[in-house]
């Protein structure tokens, strides 16, 4: 637990990355409000602010009795949100710190090709 | 929101010296509490006169929307086992448990049983002849066992060992998420309980700093580390509540939450930003005394 | 968001459990009212028959031992362990019992019924064994424990005795302890420094009077019943004042 941000922030943003690399399928459960709570041994009050933010946003969803599911069509959903941000959070520092250290635009594309894809 | 405990212009004097100043608050029903503190700020005596063990030398105090003093409608749901609550001296371990289920009426046997075998609680040693982790043992098990809608612990793991204070906190919240009722934890080691608290109160000298969500208090510092002339062109106008500095270097604590745009802002002038734990928060803002009083 | 004021979950249990719970409260651990003053009378009374055998061997004379333990004293030694208990009831019951939750008056009253069903027990005992020690002529050795002193011939004056006696070292030790819990080292030295002033005051008072002789009429006239009538007025009041005292009494450390 990072100790700048909010924790229900942080719980969402976990169950985004879990959604996003497909750990956890659409249409699958979700732990519930307690289990998170226990696991990240944080208050259920938090926990369940992290599960709402998410439902608030359509990308979970509650079926009665049963539990809480990822919605259809999230995970596009959320690939696009965080394209969208990551210019600002991690090519704008890139691009900062590159610039500290005097290298040019030409070096980092020779860098970005060398680095092995997957 | 139902509110079940709230104070009013609480004071308590023991001759001049002023143990608890002027405060006020309320606590919501079913969240847990941190009531946090240095030693002798106050916590313990604000328990004693919500559970009306010691007398207000002036203001009010709610529980239930009454008095708690001498009060058993509102004593059968408070739980109140202080930090250095002695036990009669020919009193085992298995006696007080034996006594407890009279005064508790959601009293779980079943809980108290499995924390006795888990705490590793010798039951039939005379509770005097206990190390302090014992006793301390003791004292949350009958916290936690007694399911009281009102359950206060007052510092209680002094002397447990690491393994035992986690379990404490494991135990608690598993026991919360399945029966919900209202906390208040008074403690010093703030970290450690950071995560589990819901809404934060800190006591300095009798008064109240901070009132405030633990959420809303997470993140709203940040500790900027750089060269002392940027950090301060940075935390120009800013709430400062730190400084440090060594040579050429500065390190500054500023209140208030940063956007995304302002931390890139601080990464572009060089700067690095700290996160501040909610200790390390409440440690600069008790020593800041800050005499505007509440923080909210 | 509208705040409302929570009610109360719980109800507490009647007046009378909850006295009841106190007084089972201290009685968690038997020993302690009932173990420990009975095991120290059994030693007594195991001790006084070996000590009657003695004399009658030394005497010669069967039953002689009657004359010898006349004014045996025997028979009040659980009487300081439970002075201490009193005492301890209030320094250490007290604390412990307002960490669960009990009112002062609850725990008052709780305690002042162990004290009294306590005394009245063990003195329907103490009088039943004084009957038997009687009619079986101490024990068939001349054996005197529990007939030795105020013993005045029903067993229903000596079961009023034997109570008014164990009320008082209850209810007066507790109350002294009870001054202890509220005013601490400053209300001890008051208390004692105020009743060694009255005892020696009265004292010096029947003396410049020359009125010991009177006093001593008066005493004899009362008889040891009516004696202790007026000690079970000094017990009330002892009662009385130590809720009071109570009431305002806090656990401090």
């Amino acid at each position: 637990m990072d100790e700048s941000r909010p924790i229900f922030v942080q719980i969402a943003e976990q169950i985004e990355n879990d959604i996003i690399d497909g750990t956890t399928a659409e249409e699958s459960q979700v732990p519930s409000t307690n289990e998170f709570a226990a696991f990240y041994r944080i208050n259920p009050a938090t926990a369940g602010k992290g599960v709402n933010l998410l439902v608030d946003e359509g990308i979970l969803y509650k079926k009665r009795g049963i539990g809480m599911f990822v919605a259809a069509g999230s995970r596009a959903r959320l690939i696009a949100q965080r394209t969208d941000r990551f210019q600002t959070e991690f090519v704008r520092p890139l691009l900062a710190e590159a610039a500290k250290l005097g290298i040019s635009s030409q070096q980092l594309a020779d860098m970005i090709t060398k680095e092995p894809s997957e | 929101m139902s509110i079940v405990i709230e104070a009013r212009g609480l004071t308590k004097n023991f001759g001049k010296f002023t143990a608890v100043d002027n405060v006020s608050f309320t606590i919501e029903q079913n969240r847990i509490y941190g009531l946090l503190g240095r030693n002798g700020a106050g916590k313990t005596t604000i328990m004693q006169l919500l559970t009306g063990q010691d007398f207000a030398s002036s203001g009010d105090i709610a529980v239930f929307g009454q008095s708690p003093v001498e009060n058993a409608n509102v004593l059968a749901n408070v739980s109140f086992i202080k930090e250095s609550q002695k036990y009669p001296d020919n009193f085992k371990a298995k006696h007080v448990f034996a006594a407890a289920p009279s005064f508790f009426a959601n009293w779980s046997q079943e809980l108290a049983d499995q924390l006795i075998v888990e705490f590793r609680v010798p039951m039939g040693r005379d509770v005097k002849k206990m190390s302090r982790g014992q006793v301390s043992a003791v004292g949350v098990i009958l916290g936690l066992a007694s399911r009281a809608p009102i359950t206060f612990f007052d510092e209680p793991y002094l002397g447990l060992d690491a393994v035992s204070r986690q379990l404490f906190y494991d135990r608690l919240l598993e026991d919360y998420a399945e029966h919900p009722r209202t906390i208040i934890l008074s403690t010093h080691l703030i970290d450690e309980v950071s995560d589990l608290l819901e809404h934060v109160i800190l006591i300095d000298e009798g008064r109240i700093l901070i009132d405030s969500n633990a959420e809303d208090l997470r993140g709203s510092a940040s500790t900027v580390v750089g060269k002392s002339r940027d950090v301060a062109a940075f935390v120009e106008g800013r709430d400062v509540i730190h400084r440090d500095g060594i040579g050429g270097l500065s390190s500054v604590t500023i209140n208030g939450q940063l956007s995304q745009a302002e931390r890139v802002a601080a990464v572009e002038a060089g700067l690095e930003l700290v996160p501040v734990s909610l200790q390390q928060l409440i440690v600069r803002l008790s020593s800041l005394e800050t005499s505007e009083g509440t923080v909210k | 968001m509208t705040t409302t004021v929570a009610t109360p979950t719980l109800t507490p249990p009647s007046e009378f459990s909850r006295i009841l719970h106190v007084m089972r409260l201290h009685l968690v651990n038997r020993q302690v009212y009932i173990g420990i003053p009975w095991l120290i009378l059994g030693g007594v009374f195991v001790l006084s028959l070996i000590i009657a055998l003695l004399i009658n061997y030394a005497t010669g004379d069967p039953t002689g031992s009657k004359l010898g333990m006349q004014y045996s004293w025997a028979v009040i030694s659980p009487l300081w362990y439970l002075a201490a208990v009193a005492v301890l009831a209030i320094s250490q019951s007290f604390p412990f019992a307002l960490g669960f939750g009990v009112t002062r008056r609850d725990f008052y009253l709780g305690t002042s019924l162990l004290f009294v069903t306590s005394s009245v027990v063990n003195a329907i005992a103490l009088a039943t064994l004084a009957l038997i020690e009687e009619s079986t002529d101490g024990w068939g050795i001349g054996a005197k424990m529990f007939t030795s002193l105020f013993f005045d011939g029903t067993w229903i004056a000596n079961f009023f005795v034997y109570s008014v006696v164990q009320l008082g070292i209850f209810f007066i030790g507790a109350c002294i302890a009870t001054v202890y819990m509220r005013w601490r080292v400053m209300g001890m030295l008051v208390f004692w420094f105020g009743f060694a002033l009255v005892l020696v005051g009265t004292i010096a008072l029947i003396t410049l009077t020359d009125n010991w002789g009177p006093v001593g009429g008066w005493l004899v006239a009362q008889g040891t019943v009516g004696i202790f009538a007026w000690l079970l007025l000094l017990v009330a009041l002892a009662a009385f004042f130590g809720y009071f005292i109570l009431r305002r009494a806090t656990p401090k450390n």
